[in-house]
C-alpha cells in the first residue's frame, strides 16, 4: 500500500467518516419523501407568486428541482460534515499518539502531510458526489424528470433550463461544489496541523464559515467592503451553472479565488507541519 | 574498552541540545552506540531521555548539535537512515479501531513491502498471533508493548530505539519484554537503544550505558565497567547467619549497614567485593546470594565523583 491508499484506508476504517454519509442519506431521503407526500402543497406555494407573471405547466416538481432545492438547503451544513473528518485527519494522530509511529518512518513529513491532504480532498469529493447521487437518483425515481425551474434568491424572474441540458449542468455544478468545499476542507486541515485535538479544528472551521457568512450578509458598507475578500462569498458559485446565461467570467474568478485559497492554506499547513516539534 | 572502540558506531550524537523556552531539556549530548550494543540510556524522570530519543527519531528538531546514524547525517539522509531504524517513543500507541494485523500492515508498509506471512510471523514471535485480527482497543498495555516490538521485528531494523519499554508493565510483562529485547539483540543481531529510569532494569540487559540528568550526560561506557566501578553496597544471604555477621564485622574494609531478615547489608571498600565473597566461603560460611544493592540515585552520586567518560 502506498501512503495515499494507507490514508484512505485509515479514514474509511473509522465510524466518524460515515457520519457525514449517514446524515446526508437520512436528510435527503427524508426531504424527498416529505416533498413527495406534500407535493401538491409545495407546487401550490411555489406557483402562487410565479403564476401572477408566468404561465407554467408540466412537471415542475421533478427530480432536478428537488436536487437543486436540497443543494441550496445543505450548503451550510456540508462544511460541518467535512470539518468532522478534515479537522481530525492530522490532529487525531497526535491525540491518539500514533503520530510518534507515523513520523519516524522513512517517508518525509512533507509526503505524509501531502497524502493526508489528498485524502481529505478525496473524502470531500466523495461526500459531495454522494450528496449528488442521493439527490438525483431517488429524486428522479420519485419525481420523474423535466425542465428545471430555477429562481435565484434576490434576483427578479426565473430561469428555465431545458431537460436535455440539465445533466451536464448538474454535473459541472457538483464539480464546482466540490471545488468550493475544498476551501472549507483546507481550513479544517490547516487547523488540524496546529493543534493536538480534533474538537478545535472542527469548531474553528465552523466558526470561520459562520462568521464569514454573517459578515458577508450584513447590510453595512464596512462589511460590504470586506465581502470580496471572504472565501464564503464565492462558495456558492456552483449555482451559476444553473443560471442563464452562464457567466463564465464570474465562475472563473470564483474558481481561481477558491483555488488560491485552498492552495495557500495547504502550503501553510505544509510549512507548519514540516517544522513542527512533536511533543505529544 | 579496546573492544568497543573497534566496533562500528551505529549512532553518534554530537553536542545534541534542545531548548524549550528558557530551559535546556538536553544539553551538549555526545552519545556513542556501537553495533550489537544493548545500550542503556538512564536518567530519572524529566532528565531529558525522551527529548533525546525524539531528536534521534526526527520528532523534535535539535536546537543545536547533530545526529549520525550508520555514519550518515540523519537530517541529510533521513529516508535511507530511518528505513534501517525502528523506535517506540514513550508508550506504544496504535490505531485502536484497527486490528493488530492491520496496524502492522500500515506501519510496516511505510518502510517496505510487507507480505501477510511476515506479519503473522512477527505476531507469532511476540505471542499475539491468536489475537491478530482483533482490534487493538481490546489489548492490554503489555500486549501493545509486544505489538510495538512485533512492528520492530517486521521492518527488520538494524537499530531499534525503545523509550521506557517496561514502563507500566507488571513483573511478568517486564520479564517478557526483557526477553524480547535480548532476543532482538542475540538472534536478530539488532543494536538496541533502551531508555529507562530504572537501573535495575537496564543492568539486566545492557552491554553499554549512559546516564543523563538535567539534560546533561553524566557518564557513559561499558555497563560492566560502570557497574563494577560503582558497586560498593551489597546484600548477602549466608548461613550460619550470626557467624557470618560476626566474621564480616571483623574485616577492616567492610562496614555492616544492616543485618535483619536473614540479609546482611554491607558497604565494601572498592575492589574488595570478590575478596569478601571468597573469604566467607573459605571460612565455611555458605553464601546463597551476594548481589550489589544500587539505586539510580546512589549510582548518580557515585559516578559524579569519578570522571564523566570512561
Amino acid at each position: 500500500m502506498n501512503l495515499y491508499s494507507l490514508e484512505i484506508y485509515k479514514i474509511f476504517s473509522r465510524w466518524r467518516t460515515y457520519i457525514g454519509f449517514g446524515f446526508i442519506a437520512l436528510i435527503v431521503i427524508l426531504t424527498e419523501v416529505v416533498m413527495k407526500l406534500s407535493a401538491g402543497e409545495i407546487v401550490h406555494r411555489m406557483m402562487r407568486s410565479l403564476q401572477k407573471d408566468f404561465l407554467i405547466f408540466g412537471n415542475v416538481l421533478n427530480g432536478w428541482f428537488v436536487t437543486g432545492f436540497i443543494m441550496n438547503s445543505l450548503h451550510i451544513h456540508i462544511p460541518f460534515l467535512i470539518a468532522l473528518v478534515a479537522g481530525d485527519i492530522v490532529s487525531g494522530e497526535a491525540s491518539s499518539g500514533t503520530v510518534r509511529f507515523l513520523l519516524i518512518r522513512p517517508p518525509s513529513r512533507y509526503k505524509i502531510i501531502t497524502a493526508k491532504y489528498v485524502t481529505t480532498l478525496f473524502y470531500t469529493a466523495g461526500l459531495v458526489v454522494f450528496l449528488g447521487l442521493m439527490c438525483v437518483v431517488p429524486g428522479l425515481a420519485l419525481f420523474g424528470s423535466g425542465d428545471l425551474l430555477v429562481h435565484h434568491f434576490g434576483k427578479f424572474g426565473i430561469v428555465l433550463i431545458p431537460e436535455a441540458e440539465i445533466p451536464i449542468r448538474m454535473l459541472v455544478a457538483f464539480v464546482a461544489a466540490i471545488w468550493s468545499m475544498t476551501a472549507v476542507a483546507s481550513i479544517a486541515f490547516l487547523l488540524s496541523t496546529l493543534v493536538e485535538n480534533s474538537i478545535g479544528p472542527i469548531i474553528g472551521t465552523m466558526a470561520v464559515v459562520v462568521v464569514f457568512l454573517v459578515i458577508g450578509n450584513f447590510p453595512f458598507d464596512f462589511f460590504r467592503s470586506l465581502k470580496p475578500y471572504l472565501f464564503t462569498t464565492y462558495m456558492v458559485f456552483w449555482q451559476q451553472f444553473l443560471d442563464d446565461p452562464i457567466r463564465w467570467q464570474e465562475i472563473a474568478k470564483s474558481a481561481v479565488i477558491l483555488g488560491l485559497h485552498s492552495l495557500g492554506l495547504f502550503f501553510i499547513a505544509f510549512g507548519v507541519y514540516g517544522r513542527k516539534d512533536i511533543k505529544s | 574498552m579496546a573492544e568497543s572502540s573497534r566496533k562500528e558506531i551505529v549512532l553518534k550524537t554530537t553536542g545534541l541540545s534542545k531548548k524549550f523556552g528558557g530551559r535546556w531539556a538536553a544539553k551538549g549530548l555526545n552519545l556513542e552506540v556501537h553495533r550489537g550494543d544493548i545500550f542503556g540510556f538512564l536518567g530519572p524522570n524529566g532528565a531529558g531521555k525522551s527529548t533525546t530519543i525524539r531528536m534521534i527519531l526526527t520528532l523534535l528538531r535539535p536546537t543545536s548539535g547533530s545526529v549520525e546514524i550508520f555514519g550518515k547525517d540523519l537530517h541529510k539522509n533521513r529516508r535511507s537512515v530511518l528505513s534501517r531504524v525502528c523506535g517506540i517513543v514513550e508508550k506504544p500507541d496504535f490505531y485502536l479501531y484497527l486490528s493488530a494485523y492491520r496496524n502492522l500492515e500500515i506501519l510496516g508498509s511505510m518502510t517496505r513491502r510487507i507480505r501477510r506471512e511476515e506479519i503473522l510471523e512477527a505476531l507469532d514471535e511476540v505471542g499475539l498471533k491468536s489475537r491478530a485480527f482483533e482490534k487493538v482497543k481490546t489489548f492490554s498495555h503489555g500486549m501493545k508493548q509486544r505489538l510495538g516490538i512485533a512492528q520492530a521485528l517486521l521492518t527488520r531494523p538494524e537499530l531499534i530505539i525503545l523509550d521506557e519499554p517496561t514502563s507500566g508493565l507488571d513483573p511478568q510483562g517486564m520479564k517478557e519484554v526483557r526477553e524480547l529485547i535480548k532476543k532482538l539483540s542475540v538472534e536478530r543481531k539488532m543494536t538496541v537503544f533502551l531508555s529507562s529510569h530504572l537501573l535495575s532494569e537496564v543492568e539486566l540487559v545492557a552491554t553499554r550505558m549512559a546516564v543523563i540528568n538535567h539534560g546533561e550526560l553524566i557518564v557513559q561506557g561499558e555497563a560492566s565497567e560502570l557497574l563494577e566501578r560503582e558497586a560498593t553496597e551489597f546484600s548477602i544471604q549466608a548461613s550460619p547467619f550470626d557467624a557470618a555477621v560476626k566474621f564480616i564485622r571483623n574485616l577492616p574494609w567492610v562496614e555492616v549497614i544492616s543485618s535483619e531478615n536473614g540479609k546482611i547489608g554491607v558497604h565494601v571498600s572498592p575492589g574488595h567485593a570478590s575478596e569478601l565473597n571468597r573469604l566467607l566461603v573459605t571460612h565455611e560460611i555458605d553464601v546463597s546470594s551476594f548481589y550489589p544493592h544500587r539505586t539510580l540515585e546512589d549510582f548518580f552520586l557515585k559516578v559524579t565523583e569519578g570522571t564523566s567518560e570512561i
